[in-house]
């Protein structure tokens, strides 16, 4: 009992802060919301829901809610993907430790690289006329590709500059959490005949698959802050094919637009559909866990 | 006894240029520092190498906080309608004189100026597109109109003149493009944005006869905005990949890195063209006015002081003598001095010995024959970067191939212009 209380008061003061801070910017952003307050006017008045119903007709917000889905699933799925195969393949292909600790320094390095750094250094690389993609794919005979200026391609693009900086990092971590599995399982299946792949897929992995959930869930919410990432690879375009719902929030109420209502009634629902979409994901995932 | 008017009037002067003198020695010391927003145009970055004596004249630290384009209007916006205040000097451009303007944002510059900076020395075109309702309200450095770059080699290998009508612009372009030799005929700025597609997309449309407003509503989407945004997508065609997202930074690398034969864009680039170490194009570029009937599209940046930063009238004095010094006849000779010819803001600069020798006569003779044409061509109004905004991103879908209905897409714009218009009007 003692304990407990030891322990409710030691954490008491941080959970405060954090309770407050959250609670007055979300009090803000829900009172601006019911308003029609612009940046270009001192005087605004209450307009009730009148924000919300248009923004359920904007086409602009329905395409980056769809924009903002297909960028978590694109970004976290492939983070996850990339880890788990380079962490399975170092595993099974570099056994000296010294190579290995080496690869890991190079693999953290990129999610180290500040992410306007690293928009900017990739937005160089993809250039068509400039880059050394476009260079190296000329060499093929392809191109010239236009990664950034292709609707089709630019998500994806933008997707790839993500998944190398996470990926990368997280295939250290799985392959750390690999190095520290107990022998006997692999081994038994190993004297069963069992192929190297089938080895990770029944045995490994499933051995991690708390940690690997908990980078899934790690990566989720990350990849709801990819402004900075976005904003200076893209701005958005071209036209909306990268315009995620943060994106917008910014373009309509702090960049050209000054309409701090309507962002706000926007930040508003991402909060509400953040929330039931982690509940959903997160209850799912615990099922499937246990 | 009678004392003389005259020895009265000097009297009074002499005491009054005392008092100002009194007024301004009070201040020194008294305004710890002066926070500026900027950009970082190099007559801005250029002001850390003599900042130190401004700050030593004052006994002020000047602060300059450099921000790209977009983030610098908004940033700006945002400190001065929430009564924030951070920024005595806010940089101003053509895009936001009539928004911060009509808000009551800035303060006339005639206001603030101290008499030695000569106001009447600004030039007279940046000095137009600095004014709202008949007021002047910054202090400009930097900007101008429109001016025609063409490569001379490419033109003279072709047969070609360089071109004085808009048709002749085409036809040369589809004539000297050339993608298997790394050569294309033209360059232009796709990203979203007022100051980028729709900057340079308007010399088209106003060229070929559009009008933002008919009967007070938007008109951007009649047939002169079809007409313009068919043309500009064609011409695209004959420009570098990536084109559709291109801003003007790699417009005018592509034309300096050797890309590009043709290329319309801001005169401030002229000098850019010609420079030893970073141009691969130095000599071979000739310069012309745009094409008739093209307009050249009036820009100007400069510094401002802000009523909601310099409430106090040590921080409006300290403020103001900034302004005029960063702007002043004696920055420009350092600039130029230093190699900077594109950012000129003074007449008397114009007409210096040193700015000849900086660029070339052929430069010079475009600016002065582009001049009179040279004129505010975006809407001046204070929902502008809005409308702007929403313009550009539909051109953007255009160029890029996202929509491919010129006249519907136009049509959403201008319905959305619509209801900012109507925003304004509360």
């Amino acid at each position: 009992m003692r304990k407990q209380r030891f322990v409710f008061w030691s954490l008491a003061p941080a959970f405060a802060i954090l309770a407050i801070l959250a609670a007055v910017s979300i009090a803000g952003a829900l009172y601006f919301s019911v308003m029609d307050r612009s940046l270009r006017y001192a005087d605004y008045s209450f307009v009730g829901l009148y924000n919300y119903q248009r923004l359920l007709g904007d086409r602009r917000f329905l395409n980056a809610l769809r924009i903002s889905a297909i960028w978590e699933l694109v970004t976290v799925c492939g983070a996850l993907i990339v880890s788990i195969l380079l962490a399975t393949f170092i595993f099974e292909r570099v056994k000296s430790a010294a190579t290995r600790n080496l690869i890991c320094l190079a693999f953290i390095a990129p999610v180290l690289l500040p992410r306007v750094a690293a928009a900017f250094i990739w937005r160089f690389l993809y250039s068509p006329s400039l880059g050394l993609i476009n260079y190296l794919l000329g060499l093929a005979g392809i191109g010239p590709v236009e990664f950034l200026a292709d609707p089709s391609l630019a998500l994806l693009a933008v997707a790839a500059v993500d998944i190398w900086q996470w990926g990368l990092f997280f295939t250290v971590i799985v392959l750390k959490l690999l190095e520290t599995l107990p022998k006997d399982p692999i081994e038994a299946a190993l004297l069963d005949k069992a192929k190297t792949w089938e080895v990770h897929a029944y045995v490994t992995l499933p051995m991690l698959r708390a940690p690997i959930i908990s980078l899934a869930l790690v990566k989720a919410v990350e990849s709801l802050r990819s402004f900075d990432l976005i904003f200076v690879m893209t701005g958005g375009g071209p036209g909306t094919a990268t315009e995620t719902l943060d994106l917008y929030a910014y373009q309509a109420g702090i960049n050209l637009g000054g309409r701090i209502s309507y962002a706000s009634a926007m930040s508003i629902l991402l909060l509400l559909i953040t929330t039931i979409a982690f509940t959903i994901v997160w209850r799912g995932i615990r099922k499937w866990a246990n | 006894m009678k004392i003389p008017s005259t020895l009265l009037a000097s009297a009074c002067f002499v005491l009054t240029a005392q008092a100002a003198i009194a007024a301004d020695n009070a201040c020194v010391g008294k305004v710890p520092s002066i926070n500026v927003i900027a950009q970082g145009m190099p007559s801005v970055t250029e002001l850390d190498k003599y900042v130190a004596e401004f700050n030593k004249k004052w006994g002020t630290t000047v602060k300059i906080n450099l921000l790209g384009e977009n983030e610098r209007r908004a940033k700006a916006r945002l400190d001065a309608s929430t009564g924030a205040g951070a920024y005595q000097v806010i940089y101003v451009d053509e895009a936001n004189v009539a928004e911060y303007a009509s808000a009551g944002w800035l303060y006339p510059l005639a206001d603030v100026l101290p008499a030695e900076y000569d106001l009447k020395d600004f030039r007279v075109d940046l000095s137009n597109v600095a004014t709202y309702d008949g007021t002047q309200y910054y202090a400009p450095l930097v900007g101008g109109g429109d001016i025609l770059m063409y490569r001379k080699d490419v033109l003279e290998k072709h047969g070609l003149k360089p071109p004085t009508s808009l048709d002749d612009l085409v036809a040369g372009i589809k004539a000297v493009n050339d993608p298997s030799a790394k050569l294309y005929g033209w360059s232009a700025r796709g990203q979203r944005g007022s100051g980028m597609n729709v900057w340079r997309w308007t010399p088209f449309f106003r060229g070929l006869g559009g009008e933002w407003l008919a009967d007070g509503k938007p008109a951007f989407n009649s047939a002169a905005g079809v007409k313009a945004t068919e043309l500009y997508v064609d011409l695209m065609k004959y420009a570098p990949p990536g084109v559709g997202t291109f801003n003007w930074s790699d417009s005018v690398e592509a034309f300096r890195g050797g890309q590009v034969a043709y290329l319309i864009e801001s005169d401030v680039f002229g000098p850019w063209m010609e420079d030893p170490e970073k141009s691969t194009v130095r000599g071979k570029v000739g310069y012309a006015p745009p094409p008739e009937p093209l307009g050249s599209a009036g820009w100007a940046h400069g510094f401002a002081v802000s009523k909601v930063g310099a409430k106090d009238d040590c921080t409006k004095l300290v403020a103001g003598d900034f302004v005029g010094w960063a702007t002043s006849k004696e920055m420009e000779a350092h600039r130029l001095a230093d190699g900077i010819a594109s950012d000129i803001g003074r007449q008397s600069t114009l007409k210096s010995d040193a700015f000849h020798k900086a660029v070339p006569s052929e430069y010079i003779d475009a600016l002065l024959a582009t001049g009179p044409r040279t004129q505010l061509l975006i809407m001046a109004s204070p929902v502008w970067p809005e409308i702007g905004d929403n313009l550009g991103l539909s051109l953007e879908e255009i160029f890029t191939g996202s929509k491919t209905d010129v006249q519907a897409t136009l049509d959403e714009a201008a319905f959305a212009a619509e209801d900012s218009l109507q925003h304004a009007k509360k």
